[in-house]
């Protein structure tokens, strides 16, 4: 029972990871880069939820505004940030993600200072009851948003002609290029897409805790990196095994009281071991290096 | 490019010998007595730095205001250490740079371990308000009395005395079962929750969980405790109003959450809304916040008045009475006939108020009555069981 | 010896020079007791940073791979260094041998980890080191932190003896020296060159019939070692060991001195390790408030600036014609010795890998 519980909380926090851990594996895939900026864009997105909360005072208003924030942001940070840098070192654009990462932790703190704000209007509350259990209405509703968004990524991705067109990125850009796809463009659209699940992902966050900080995203940012790496990096359903995978260790882990305070470092030692067993991850393909 | 690298590090390197060098020259010697601190006057834990710094200033001010001790004044040294350990021996050397002679030591508990052995080398008298692990003053256990720190004093309750004095009060009621909900990488939480385990008695169960880091995602944690009906909180308020906005319709509303005084200033964080908490909310502390009568309420209206209430918590009022129990210690020191002047040694001013703090020197304040410490440096006083907010019925 | 020499001489041993003369200079003052103490923190932080910046700056300019977990090998060495002066100091007392061998271990210790940690990691071409050794770096403070406290100290930290500190500099400063000199020595030998062939051209080296994992795996272990060092040196020269220091923004901010003072140039990282400690110390004190913020975004906008400036393909053309060999060249006629970095040899013309 117990352990049911704590598997359906796993499911939950997992969906969260998964769909951050998507916009970390789009944007490897198809630029090639780790955007270490990913989290933070997590957590602007919150910010922005927490001043249109404030003006309009709606949460629907507030998740649409942290959206096309996010979307926007996303959109500059790879424009200013990361283009310039194309066909330079990948330790260079790292680097930059870096930077641009604690860039925009220190922004927020000079906006908003750096106590805690408690979007309180995010929360969802109440349970949806079975029997002697219940299940709270946030983590249906993250497991359903985590259900739509694989769908319709995927069939985004395989039937579109973007979506087409972002498979060919990733599979030779050279090739791509000649075939007249627009690169530029698409990986454009590419961090659009990954930020805007990135603004989902803040809400799914908040809706379920609403605690804000400078620091929300960076964490669950890093995690959910382990996560995609763990599902291998660069492949959509394995952002989703990955981050799904993480979350039901970290809850079975955190109701285990003698092994909770190590919950971070038994999520680290599993992606060591899945990369010691097989480095691409679950689902990862093993790419050849061409000379 | 190697060589130019190299002119730039000789510059450098000269720059930084000369600018070292010279500043070395002036050392400060002082004609008002110096009170050294450090802590958290940015970062997370900011609020708790602010609050004592205010405060500290206000009392100095008012010391000042009415003539110093003798017509000798007081200044107040702050320095912000980030609840960064690493940061502490900058500033201490700071402080030792501006005379200090007495000190408040550091707001929260990691960096105080710091200071503790900065100042135990030099011999500098200090009272903390506010850094509560019972290493802050005391090295030794029971079976192994050890007095390393015997120049450090706490205002507040030590950690190991707070999880004491609250498992003698749970074990008063009559719980079968509890739950405990507390930071296993904090060393506040962590202290507070090994004494309190410790003293609570064996027919009391305990259902425990527990996180790190700074996420504030309860659920996993909210599952295990969602049936006690007693839960025992040792945490800082933000993780605090966290976990009970998050719980507040998954744990029974007749529930009563229990902190120490991390609870201290939850009914004004920000965007917290108390009222919509059903349960009880206590703790135990040494500071009433509500308080209409007495010196509580007096330094809560002169703070508020001052600089708002944001800031306004129990380390804050806390800090005030240091800078008073440190004026008062002298006040009478001198009266005695001891040589206190500005200037003076640090160490010999450190004997002298040891001497009268372990010889039943009394404050009163508006922490409490008639407190008196020990020669560990452990306060005497009560804790006062406060409700914060009584559980809606 | 004609001008030239002196020239490659010191071009060769200026840092050295220099650093022995602060340490010399200051080890006098300390002595006639006129060094403030605050200057003495100062110069065991600089030489901390230093160590730990020229030693990551082995991995990132010289293997060409990111480590994001500098601070947790650091960990490793503060830690079990540490627990050997604890243990050895009621029988050598608080003296240079315990330091010594406790440095030692906390090296050793250290290194081992980056063996086990680069064992795998180093046979996979890609990001993985990055992502490998922020796991470790999570992994090592947290089971730090949570060994029983008889072991460790649990979360208050380990309290281990801290060495006088009017001496304390003296040592870190030597092992500056020893770190630059074994890096030097490293990269002009036979197996730095082969390094730096890994480094510009894996599949190449690969190839030539270098064993590519040996000589990565060598690399890190030696960098892994003096990140060590510096932990038990860090360990001596604070009370107590809290595992909260070695965060991952530690290693970040490693990091951001090795990219300031340019990816692959020692005495730049010398350079920028110094600068950017001496700033952080000097202004602790100084701002208070929103300020201390501040610097943090400029931190972070310097960095995002000089990278892009550094490495981005377009500016190219841009940067040989404005660049500070060029201006520093206005000032220098009398000697115009071409001087060739290391990193120049058989780099690749579109600059793919740096």
């Amino acid at each position: 029972m117990k352990f049911l519980i704590a598997l359906i909380n796993g499911l939950s926090a997992g969906g969260t990871y998964a769909i951050i851990a998507l916009g970390y594996t789009m944007v490897y895939g198809i630029a090639k880069m780790l955007n270490f900026a990913h989290g933070d864009v997590i957590m602007a997105g919150g910010y922005m939820m927490f001043v249109t909360l404030t003006l309009l005072g709606h949460p629907l208003w507030a998740v649409a505004a942290a959206v096309v924030f996010c979307v926007v942001l996303g959109i500059v940070i790879e424009r200013f940030a990361y283009r310039p840098l194309r066909g330079a070192s990948p330790l260079a654009v790292l680097i930059t993600a870096i930077g641009v990462s604690s860039l925009l932790q220190s922004l927020a703190q000079i906006l908003f200072g750096s106590a805690t704000k408690m979007p309180v209007k995010l929360q969802i509350s109440g349970a949806f009851k079975i029997g002697s259990f219940d299940i709270a209405y946030s983590t249906l509703i993250t497991l359903a948003v985590t259900v739509v968004v694989m769908a319709v990524l995927t069939l985004f991705v395989n039937y579109s002609k973007t979506g087409r067109a972002m498979i060919a990125v990733s599979e030779d850009r050279d090739a791509a290029l000649l075939m007249g796809i627009n690169t530029n463009a698409i990986i454009t659209i590419t961090f659009a897409i990954g930020s805007a699940l990135a603004a989902i992902a803040g809400y799914l966050m908040l809706c379920k805790a609403p605690s804000l900080s400078t620091t929300l995203g960076a964490m669950p940012g890093i995690k959910a990196f382990t996560a995609a790496v763990i599902g291998g990096i660069g492949s959509i359903p394995g952002a989703m095994v990955g981050g799904i995978l993480l979350g039901v260790i970290e809850s079975l882990s955190y109701s285990v009281p003698a092994l909770a305070p190590y919950t971070d470092a038994v999520e680290f030692a599993i992606l060591i071991i899945v990369l010691l067993v097989k480095p691409s991850g679950i689902l990862g393909k093993m790419r050849r290096e061409k000379v | 490019m190697k060589k130019t690298a190299m002119k730039v590090l000789a510059l450098v390197m000269c720059a930084l010998l000369a600018a070292t060098a010279f500043v070395g020259c002036g050392a400060n010697k002082a004609d008002t007595y110096v009170i050294g601190m450090s802590g958290p006057l940015t970062g997370a834990a900011a609020v708790y730095g602010v609050a004592v710094k205010n405060s500290a200033q206000m009392a100095v001010d008012e010391i000042n205001a009415a003539g110093g001790l003798d017509g000798v004044m007081f200044t107040l040294e702050a320095f912000d250490d980030q609840h960064d350990a690493t940061k502490v021996a900058t500033n201490y050397a700071a402080m030792v740079d501006k005379g200090m002679v007495v000190s408040l030591g550091c707001v929260t508990t990691n960096p105080g371990l710091e200071f503790t052995e900065l100042s135990a080398e030099d011999n500098v008298f200090f009272i903390t308000p506010s850094a509560s692990a019972n290493a802050i003053v005391y090295a030794g256990t029971e079976d192994e009395p050890e007095d390393l720190y015997t120049n450090g004093y706490q205002m507040c309750f030590a950690d190991g005395n707070q999880g004491t004095v609250a498992a003698d009060y749970v074990n008063t009621l009559d719980y079968t079962s509890i739950g405990i909900f507390y930071k296993s990488d904090d060393p506040y939480s962590k202290g507070i929750y090994d004494a309190f385990k410790a003293t609570l008695k064996e027919s009391i169960a305990t259902v425990e969980a527990s996180f790190v880091g700074d996420g504030l995602d309860f659920t996993t944690q909210i599952e295990l405790l969602k049936d006690c009906k007693f839960i025992f909180m040792p945490i800082y308020y933000t993780p605090a109003s966290a976990f009970m906005t998050q719980a507040k319709d998954k744990v029974a509303a007749d529930a009563i959450y229990y902190g120490c005084d991390g609870f201290d200033g939850i009914e004004s964080a920000e965007g917290f809304d108390i009222t919509a908490i059903p349960q009880e909310i206590s703790m135990l502390s040494h500071f009433n916040s509500k308080a209409t009568e007495g010196a509580a309420a007096e330094y809560i209206k002169k703070y508020t008045e001052k600089f708002g209430a944001e800031t306004l918590n129990q380390f804050g009022a806390s800090a005030y009475d240091c800078v008073y129990a440190i004026y008062n210690a002298m006040k009478e020191a001198k009266a005695e006939g001891k040589d206190i002047a500005p200037g003076m040694d640090a160490s010999e001013l450190c004997e002298i108020l040891k001497a009268k703090f372990n010889g039943g020197f009394t404050y009163s304040g508006n922490t409490g009555d008639n407190i008196t410490w020990e020669s560990t440096g452990y306060v005497n006083k009560t804790a006062i069981a406060f409700v914060i907010k009584e559980a809606n019925a | 010896m004609d001008k030239k020499a002196v020239f490659n001489f010191l071009k060769r041993y200026l840092s050295y020079i220099i650093i022995a003369a602060v340490a010399l200079f200051y080890t006098v003052m300390s002595l006639t007791g006129s060094a403030k103490t605050a200057d003495l923190y100062l110069l065991e932080k600089i030489a901390i940073a230093i160590i730990l910046a020229v030693s990551l700056g082995m991995v990132v300019g010289f293997l060409g791979e990111l480590s994001l977990g500098h601070a947790g090998f650091m960990c490793v060495g503060a830690y079990l260094g540490g627990k050997v002066s604890v243990i050895l100091e009621p029988v050598l007392g608080n003296s240079f041998p315990t330091l010594l061998i406790s440095i030692i271990v906390g090296g050793l210790v250290a290194a081992l980890a980056g063996v086990v940690i680069g064992l795998p990691a180093l046979r996979l071409r890609g990001d993985y080191l990055a992502i490998v050794t922020l796991a470790f770096g999570e992994i090592a403070r947290s089971l730090f932190m949570n060994a029983p406290e008889a072991l460790f100290g649990g979360t208050t930290g380990l309290k281990s003896p801290r060495f006088d500190k009017n001496s304390l500099f003296i040592v870190a400063f030597a092992f500056v020296l020893i770190t630059i000199a074994v890096t030097q020595n490293l990269l002009h030998s036979k197996h730095g060159r082969a390094v730096t062939s890994i480094r510009d051209n894996e599949i190449a080296a690969r190839a030539m019939g270098i064993d590519v994992t040996k000589y990565k795996l060598l690399v890190f272990m030696i960098s892994s070692f003096f990140a060590g060092v510096a932990g038990v040196l860090f360990s001596y020269s604070n009370s107590r060991i809290q595992s909260a220091s070695f965060d991952y923004n530690y290693s970040i901010e490693i990091l951001v001195m090795v990219v300031l003072g340019g990816i692959g140039s020692i005495n730049g990282s010398i350079v920028a390790a110094t600068l950017i400690t001496f700033l952080n110390v000097k202004l602790q004190t100084m701002l208070t408030g929103d300020l201390a913020v501040l610097q943090n975004l400029f931190y972070a906008l310097i960095l995002i600036v000089i990278v892009i400036y550094k490495n981005a393909p377009a500016l190219k053309t841009f940067r040989e014609k404005y660049n500070f060999k060029n201006f520093m060249a206005l000032f220098r006629k009398k000697y115009p010795i071409k001087i060739r970095r290391f990193s120049d040899y058989g780099r690749r013309k579109n600059n793919q890998h740096l």
